[in-house]
């Protein structure tokens, strides 16, 4: 059998075809901006917009899947260059990435964000006060429950992390896992400070055995946790709901944004319990080997009142501007609390420690009581 | 073989083993500088890390059951459509195996709406959920067991059962069942069996969206595939990707022998018939064919309503109303998600791309182990099994195999080769191509080419007039096949092109799918990207049911 003739045109096809896909592939320009970021609800197309007309810039999305995801990205492209700006490292994952050398200085003035010149409740600048990292959002941790369930009578509300492990709460609680979620790494933490603040640091790996052999839902996402799992939110509108938990982490202003969605209504609550909410923060950064100038642009304008004061409404988090709050209407700012006595843990001990928490958290529950 | 012939052999296998092998070879590398090479620590790594713990009993079970409702589901319709007469035979035939060339995630559009709370609303428990799993499996590969188990059927000499039916041991059905059916059937039931069982045990997109808390090895890997690779960050997770990998290399590559010792019992050859001859009219056979049709078309036709249904959210109560709105956001595109058009295009690009790769070097692979086996050369039982290596390779083992290969070759060119995705698709498709050329080949009829030889017609003029004429049929189900496959590959794009701009259709479904909820038009817009897709799919699958050779009914 012979074949040399179609043979040579289809090796010709195979040895054109990486030259023609050579010649498409593109090279990133001084006029573009390439950001990394996830699902923040806050770069809308018409904010975006805005910025490229105003500075003559392109901006380019690179979209992961969450906060741990564009950590992975950047220390796997790590020196690469391809990446100009990081949107959405929040300071249980900031602390790596600073550690890894992954970021870039950049001269803004944060004089405008709030914990440098005041005392605040919710010091954006609290986690961390440098130059490699500017936050653009912020909010508390912490458990939410369904109030119409949760009411006292059908089920007795939460005074402790311990009431969780009893069978009353058998399969009912959903929580968002650390190894896959920034919310769910935020608040493993607040559990360690939690048993650190009772003086019994056993106690971590305890309950969290005890609430895995309690049934606990964990989620590989804060979304199917709180859309797919929980009976208190907005998910009971949607698809994929299954509605079996009626406690889950979210954040301390869920019920607020709930009520803000439902024209002054929610049966979501958050529960204030001592020590169990942890104040994340998110955090805008210039890359290492990327257009720094750029970035530097949109992290100004990311944190310009005209940006960041609409953070409540088009991110549904905190301003991290100074004097900003919630708005009032429709019962946001009512329905929000912001935590009696939050969990404390230095962003210093979370770089140093944060894999070895995480590794005690996952002995703790592959193994039964 | 000539030199010619010999350097363009020589050359196809080299471009092969480098697209394929090496990207895969080079992954693996990084993974064990991570990890180390200790197979029995990989595996034990799955149960010792809360995020793989129980996978490897989950994906066993489910793809355990899932087999066996396949076969209880697809055998009646298999019998029913082989043994008797039925008007438009090929339409139904397309219409119940259409499923297999849906993409799966489509599947999953589909089998969500269906039990979601705005349809049967039986979402409500863990049982549920793997039921849904189970049933999906089920519709996916129904097509496996009519494909098998049909032209069998449908061809068996009447003869044989008539005579059973004078003896002692064939008087009943049931007798009859034992001592005709079963021998028979029991090799192309096992062979679709085994099928079913690898597409089950290797189900990603379905996994990843009907269950919830349960995940496949295949889900796994890839959940944690972003941070495998990396040296002092998050190591588990290249101890899972390689205990997982490790697992479903060997059960992929103990199936694909016993599928091959089964198509050899299935070669056996019967007395066989016309099937004008063989089937007559039941008309009692529609009490199958018609829940099976309503099970097959179902989830097709709720992602096609879903798209056009949406929510409406007002004073706490729920209300739909049909709307585009969902396909305007399609089109419309975001900063966060391409518009349609740009999937579409990036889509057809990266097909068209695989075919123009995957096609000739599927073809000349396959013409190499003709020439060798013309030759009795072991050679070409040798290089037959290394092209269907990929098979033995889940999709998100190649995905991650290109993506961390490529990325010790050259970090940059992971993120800025848009063509990355091809890579991929090629590895994916090339057994493929050469599964369809090969027989192909080998039933071509030798002495055409040699009479046009003696009238002196021209190597090139011998293959234009004489050779591509009569293998036309299958280059075209292997052109069909590739740019399907292509356009419908969901696992190994999630992984390589899921973090860049060159969005494919799968890829788009996947992430407006994954938006928060709240927006109404989450699901009318993943639904009309998914309605594209299927739509194209169901075009190229016709035209290959066209095209099919008869005799190669029980192929894809």
């Amino acid at each position: 059998m012979n074949f040399p003739h179609f043979s040579k045109l289809m090796v010709a096809c195979l040895i054109l075809f990486p030259s023609f896909t050579g010649c498409i592939s593109e090279d990133k320009s001084d006029n573009e901006l390439v950001i990394l970021t996830y699902d923040v609800n806050a770069l809308s197309d018409s904010m975006i917009s805005k910025f490229e007309n105003s500075t003559g810039l392109e901006v380019k999305m690179i979209k992961v899947e969450d906060s741990g995801s564009i950590l992975s990205y950047l220390i796997q492209n790590k020196g690469v260059g391809n990446v100009d700006l990081a949107i959405g490292l929040d300071n249980t994952y900031l602390p790596t990435a600073i550690e890894l050398d992954l970021l870039e200085e950049v001269s803004i003035v944060q004089d405008s964000i709030s914990g440098r010149n005041s005392s605040s409740q919710m010091p954006a600048l609290g986690p961390y006060d440098g130059n490699l990292a500017t936050p653009f959002d912020m909010g508390f941790i912490c458990l939410n429950y369904d109030s119409s369930i949760v009411d006292g009578l059908n089920f007795t509300i939460p005074t402790s992390l311990w009431n969780l492990t009893e069978p009353e709460w058998k399969g009912k609680v959903a929580l968002p896992s650390p190894i896959t979620s920034s919310p769910g790494r935020g608040f493993m933490l607040a559990t360690l400070d939690y048993f650190d603040w009772q003086n019994n640091d056993d106690d971590f790996s305890n309950w969290w055995t005890a609430m895995k052999d309690n049934d606990a839902i964990i989620t590989s996402g804060w979304s199917e946790a709180y859309e797919t799992h929980y009976t208190g939110g907005y998910g009971e509108y949607t698809e994929g709901y299954i509605g079996d938990a009626h406690i889950t982490v979210s954040y301390c202003h869920s019920p607020g944004v709930e009520s803000w969605y439902n024209g002054n209504w929610t049966k979501s609550a958050s529960l204030d319990i001592d020590k169990t909410a942890f104040f994340q923060v998110e955090y805008a950064s210039a890359i290492k080997g990327g257009n720094s100038e750029n970035a530097e642009k949109f992290i100004e304008y990311l944190i310009s009142s005209e940006v960041n004061s609409q953070m409540p409404v088009e991110n549904l988090m905190y301003s991290v501007l100074e004097g900003q709050n919630l708005p009032e209407e429709n019962g946001y700012r009512f329905n929000s609390i912001i935590p009696s006595n939050p969990a404390v843990i230095s962003n210093v001990d979370i770089g140093k420690n944060m894999e070895i928490w995480l590794e005690e958290w996952n002995e703790a529950m592959i193994k039964s009581e | 073989m000539n030199n010619t012939q010999k350097f363009f052999s020589i050359l196809a296998v080299f471009i092969y083993s480098a697209i394929t092998i090496i990207p895969i070879v080079f992954a693996i590398d990084r993974l064990i500088l991570v990890s180390g090479f200790n197979p029995i620590l990989w595996i034990q790594s799955l149960d010792q890390n809360y995020v793989s713990q129980n996978s490897i009993t989950f994906t066993f079970v489910q793809a355990f059951f899932s087999t066996i409702l396949t076969v209880l589901i697809g055998f009646p319709v298999a019998w029913v459509l082989g043994r008797y007469s039925w008007p438009f035979k090929a339409f139904l035939r397309s219409i119940l195996t259409l499923p297999f060339v849906i993409p799966a995630i489509i599947a999953a559009m589909g089998f969500l709406t269906i039990t979601g709370p705005y349809g049967l609303d039986v979402r409500t428990d863990e049982s549920t959920w793997w039921w849904t799993l189970i049933f999906s499996h089920a519709w996916f590969n129904i097509a496996l067991i009519i494909r098998f188990c049909e032209p069998v059927l449908s061809t068996l000499n009447p003869n044989f059962e008539e005579q059973l039916l004078l003896l002692p041991n064939g008087i009943t059905f049931f007798s009859r069942l034992k001592n005709l059916w079963i021998p028979i059937l029991t090799p192309s039931i096992a062979a679709a069996s085994c099928m079913t069982f690898v597409f089950s045990f290797t189900s990603f997109a379905l996994v990843k969206w009907i269950t919830v808390r349960d995940k496949t090895l295949e889900s796994t890997m890839a959940e944690v595939s972003s941070s495998a690779g990396i040296q002092g960050y998050m190591e588990s997770s290249s101890d899972i990707v390689l205990g997982a990998s490790f697992i479903q290399f060997l059960v992929l590559l103990a199936s694909l022998w016993l599928m091959s010792f089964l198509q050899q019992r299935r070669q056996t050859k019967w007395q066989q018939a016309s099937e004008l001859f063989v089937q007559n009219k039941n008309a009692k056979g529609w009490f199958v064919l018609v829940p099976a049709i309503f099970f097959v078309q179902l989830p097709i036709i709720s992602v096609i309503l879903g798209s056009f249904r949406v929510r409406d959210v007002s004073e706490n109560s729920i209300s739909f109303k049909w709307s585009t709105e969902g396909w305007y956001e399609a089109f419309q595109g975001s900063y966060s998600f391409p518009p349609l058009s740009e999937a579409l295009f990036n889509s057809l690009i990266y097909s068209f791309g695989t075919l123009i790769i995957a096609l000739p070097l599927g073809y000349i692979l396959a013409s190499t182990i003709h020439q060798l086996e013309e030759n009795n050369s072991n050679l070409s039982r040798i290089l037959e099994i290394y092209t269907m290596l990929p098979f033995a390779l889940s999709a998100a083992m190649i995905g991650l195999g290109v993506m961390l290969g490529i990325i010790k070759l050259n970090p940059s060119a992971a993120y800025d080769f848009r063509f990355l995705p091809v890579l991929a698709h090629v590895i994916i498709t090339v057994p493929f191509v050469v599964r369809i050329i090969l027989p192909a080949l080998r039933s071509f009829d030798l002495s055409y080419d040699e009479n046009a030889k003696v009238l002196g017609m021209s190597n090139f003029s011998r293959f234009f007039k004489i050779k591509l004429p009569l293998m036309k049929g299958s280059i075209l189900v292997a052109t069909v096949f590739t740019l399907a496959m292509s356009l419908g590959e969901f696992g190994a794009s999630f992984i390589v092109a899921r973090n860049s701009e060159w969005i494919t259709l799968p890829l788009l479904i996947d992430s407006l799918r994954g938006k928060p909820m709240k927006d109404p038009l989450t699901v009318p817009s993943s639904n009309a990207v998914a309605t594209v897709l299927m739509l194209i799919t169901m075009i190229l699958f016709l035209i290959v049911e066209k095209f099919r050779n008869t005799k190669d009914r029980g192929m894809f």
